[in-house]
């Protein structure tokens, strides 16, 4: 089948990178920065599978399901350190944690 | 021959080392023998050296012994030579003689002292010093020997360093021959560029140069003789010098390191003998810091000042003699104004030493019972001083007055003022003598004086001031002028007169020398001993005389003010705020700029993370732009 | 035919997984943001269908969409749903200096994939009907890529110990909790 071609993809992919860097520069909350972390992933993972396809190697995406593997384990210690920092009663504010002030 | 000469040279070398080496392991007493020990070993090494040279005949007398090469730049060389020559083995005897005497003495005079030691390692320096500056053979290793007496009689002025005035005395002595020594090296300058060479032979080429040059290095030279000998205008730092102990006054600033000046213008006396002017000058000199001196001796009340100016008037009798010419008889003086100087300042050596230190005339009196043997040691040096016959000073000071009579009516005028200075020397000499030892004990006289276990002074002390005395009344006796010469046709070779006075001229001077010292001892008898008038006191002269001529405050104001005013105002005006402000500024930057950059460190990681991606925006840029 | 239905499918997925996207990251409180993050994924696992690679998309929405996501709101859950406000006080030097970096790192990606590809993006190759397929995918991970295949589990493993130190109950905390 056609439809767009592989250049399509990768435009979405970048736009997806963009978006997830924007949302982890502006967002004070830490779970969103994961979330947004996990939206700029994607956005690789796309491309990865973009020009596996071009390539006709499958090897693209066995890459994309390893990165989604490391970006489990990532979320879950993320997610981890988010819970013990609302269990020592700590804000949720990136910003409030800025210890390593020069 | 050259060997004796060698080993009086090297001899008080080793003992400085040793002394030095030894440090505390040894005992002040064990130093004072070791250098007592040295210095008499280079007598009889001098004497030795004197035994060999005399069947040589006259202008064979001449020898130059070469270590090595010491320093070759280019066409020039300067090798590590000394010279055994009439003049030299002279001052040689002299130097090492006296010098072991005094030594010897400073065994008992610095017994009990902190840093007997340190003191012996100095004085063997000092003549080690000596000896190079009267053994070199050329200009360059006398220059060496110059600074080294220097740089001894800097330490040992300051040798009680706690004293703030003695550390200051010795760099007043230092500074002052240090304006010397820079006369000097300017005139060995002027030599190397026109006679290639500092060799004393070849003194005599200086002739072929302009008047102008020989003149120069003629004023050089006298600069040099002139500061170091302590003579009107570089003599302000002598009086001062007075601060070390009393046996470094007597050797260095009485025997031997004081009268250097002398025998530098006697050894180079072809440049002088090209540069008249500069050498009348000499003359000059000598002739107004001879009365100058005798006339601030008159005030003083210090007894070793009273013998320091004695020194500088009776070694502005030596540059008259060797400013008109005649050399032998300058250098025959020398040796018996060591003698007597000595003796004098041994003599008060063992006064102050009984009185525990105190060395003000106005404290002491009628010492002549307590002290008889002293007093009469005393005496005899008092009177070879003045140059009553049959003392030594007679036979020496009475031929150079006669030498310049002999030359021309220039010459009368220093006859006259040397006459005048015979008449000073017997005033303030006996005044000196009057008031220490004559009349009544004073009250502190008695309260202070202790003997030594019932004796004047311990034997060390003792016997160098007998053998001296001894030397005083006699040692003149190998001179008569007009019928027995020995002296001056041993020296003759190195240094030719330009003058020879007549037998009338030496009659009549003796007669007028002899009649106006006794005239000075008859006015101090009459004035300090029979007390019989009020001493004349005038206010301005008194004043004047006390501040020795206001050459102090004139050189205060002259030299040391503006240079201090120069030095703060550098301190304030550039030093501080541009030396020190710009090494300040750049530590101030530094901070600042550390602390500029600090602020980029918030600890916030959205900023961090803003950083990164900016760097990764300017990275993809280099990347597509580097395809 | 086919090919204007692929591109309506194409327009529709590429609009929600942008739009959700942006979704995230501009809603105030975490819970819509994670909601929307889902969305984002499935129309993701659409795009991935489109381009033939049917496991992984199955993948993504097994996993991702469905544990991650799920472990995502569990925890949104606990901890509570206040946000930061994203776009209250107006633009600080933060907001503005992101958004040129982002904006300049679009714009750089797609210009540095124009200037490379030469146009031979346009046409990709005819791809056989196992590619993307389970089998093929399975072969891959169990022969070529072994070694990343072994690496990653070990990688799960660490977090999984991760996650369980990190939650591990300090009796000092609980008593003052």
């Amino acid at each position: 089948m056609q439809g767009p071609s592989v250049a399509w993809y990768l435009g979405v992919a970048a736009a997806l990178f963009s978006i997830g860097a924007l949302g982890v520069l502006l967002r004070r909350s830490p779970l969103i920065v994961l979330l947004s972390l996990e939206i700029m992933l994607n956005g690789g993972n796309l491309a990865l599978i973009a020009f596996a396809r071009h390539n006709g190697e499958a090897s693209g995406q066995v890459f994309a399901i390893a990165v989604m593997a490391v970006a489990a384990s990532e979320v879950v210690v993320g997610l981890g350190l988010i819970v013990a920092m609302s269990r020592r009663k700590l804000a949720l504010d990136v910003d409030r944690m800025n210890e390593l002030r020069g | 021959m050259m060997a004796a000469a060698w080993i009086c040279l090297v001899a008080p070398l080793t003992a400085v080392l040793v002394i030095t080496l030894a440090g505390m392991r040894i005992g002040g007493r064990a130093a004072g023998w070791i250098a007592t020990t040295s210095t008499a070993v280079s007598f009889v090494a001098a004497v030795v050296a004197f035994v060999k040279l005399l069947p040589e005949d006259g202008q064979h007398r001449y020898h130059l012994s070469t270590a090595w090469t010491w320093l070759g730049a280019g066409s020039l060389h300067f090798g590590l030579t000394i010279l055994l020559d009439p003049l030299s083995v002279f001052m040689m005897l002299i130097v090492s003689g006296v010098g072991s005497l005094i030594v010897l003495y400073s065994i008992g005079y610095m017994d009990g002292e902190n840093e007997e030691r340190r003191y012996f390692a100095y004085m063997a320096l000092f003549v080690f010093s000596m000896l190079m500056l009267v053994q070199a053979g050329n200009l360059l290793l006398l220059l060496v020997g110059w600074g080294l007496v220097g740089l001894s009689s800097y330490l040992l002025i300051g040798f009680h360093q706690e004293r703030a005035s003695a550390v200051a005395a010795a760099k007043k002595a230092f500074i002052m021959n240090a304006v010397g020594d820079a006369t000097m090296a300017l005139a060995f300058f002027l030599l190397i560029l026109h006679t290639h060479t500092l060799g004393f032979p070849a003194l005599v080429q200086v002739r072929h140069s302009s008047d102008l040059v020989v003149n120069l290095v003629a004023l050089g030279l006298l600069g040099g003789a002139v500061a170091k000998s302590a003579q009107i205008p570089l003599h302000t730092w002598l009086p001062d010098a007075m601060e070390g102990p009393t046996p470094v006054s007597a050797l260095i600033h009485a025997a031997t390191m004081v009268t250097a000046g002398v025998y530098l213008i006697a050894r180079t006396h072809h440049v002088f003998e090209f540069a008249p002017g500069v050498q009348d000058t000499s003359a000059v000199l000598g002739a107004v810091t001879l009365v100058v001196a005798g006339l601030v001796a008159l005030v003083q009340t210090d007894i070793k000042r009273v013998i320091a100016y004695s020194t500088m008037s009776q070694i502005g009798y030596m540059f008259v003699g060797v400013g008109v010419g005649a050399y032998a008889n300058g250098m025959f003086h020398l040796m018996t104004h060591a003698f007597f100087k000595a003796l004098l300042f041994l003599a008060a050596g063992l006064v102050i030493h009984a009185l525990a230190g105190e060395q003000d005339m106005r404290k002491m009196g009628g010492l002549r019972r307590l002290m008889p043997l002293t007093y009469w040691c005393f005496l005899a040096g008092a009177l070879a001083l003045v140059g009553v016959p049959p003392f030594s000073g007679f036979f020496s000071k009475d031929s150079i007055l006669a030498a310049a009579l002999a030359r021309g009516t220039f010459g009368v005028f220093l006859w006259v003022a040397g006459v005048i200075g015979a008449f000073l020397t017997g005033l303030y000499t006996f005044r000196m003598l009057f008031l220490v030892f004559h009349g009544e004990p004073s009250a502190y006289a008695r309260e202070h004086h202790h003997s030594h276990n019932g004796k004047e002074g311990p034997a060390t002390m003792f016997w160098p001031v007998a053998v001296l005395a001894v030397l005083a009344v006699f040692g003149g006796w190998i001179q008569f002028a007009g019928l027995w010469t020995p002296v001056s046709d041993f020296l003759a070779p190195s240094a030719f007169p330009l003058v020879a006075a007549s037998g009338w001229q030496e009659v009549v001077s003796s007669v007028f020398a002899v009649l106006f010292g006794l005239a000075g001892i008859g006015v101090a008898w009459w004035l300090y001993d029979a007390r019989r008038a009020e001493v004349p006191h005038a206010a301005f002269v008194q004043r004047t005389l006390e501040h020795k001529f206001w050459f102090d405050e004139l050189y205060d104001a002259l030299f040391y003010r503006p240079s201090a005013w120069l030095a703060t105002a550098w301190t304030r005006w550039i030093e501080r705020p541009i030396v020190l402000g710009s090494a300040n500024e750049l530590g101030v930057e530094a901070q600042e700029s550390g602390r500029l950059v600090a602020r980029a460190q918030t600890g916030l990681v959205r900023a961090y993370a803003l950083a990164l991606a900016f760097g990764i925006a300017v990275l993809l840029v280099v990347f597509l732009a580097a395809r | 035919m086919g090919n204007v239905v692929v591109w309506i499918v194409w327009v529709g997925a590429a609009f929600a997984c942008l739009s959700s996207a942006i979704a995230v990251v501009t809603f105030r409180n975490p819970f819509y943001s994670a909601l929307a993050l889902i969305g984002n994924l499935g129309s993701l696992a659409v795009l991935y269908l489109l381009l033939s690679a049917e496991f992984v998309a199955a993948a993504q929405v097994l996993v991702y969409a469905g544990a991650v996501m799920v472990m995502f709101l569990f925890v949104i859950a606990y901890v509570g749903s206040e946000g930061d406000a994203p776009l209250a006080g107006g633009p600080s030097w933060q907001a503005i200096g992101s958004v040129t970096a982002a904006g300049a790192i679009l714009v750089e990606v797609i210009v540095a994939i124009g200037v490379t590809a030469h146009g031979k993006l346009s046409h990709s190759p005819h791809v056989h009907a196992y590619f993307g397929g389970p089998s093929q995918i399975g072969r891959l991970f169990l022969t070529n890529h072994l070694l990343a295949f072994e690496v990653t589990s070990i990688v799960l493993l660490a977090a999984a110990v991760g996650g369980v130190v990190l939650g591990h109950h300090s009796r000092r905390v609980d008593a003052g909790a």
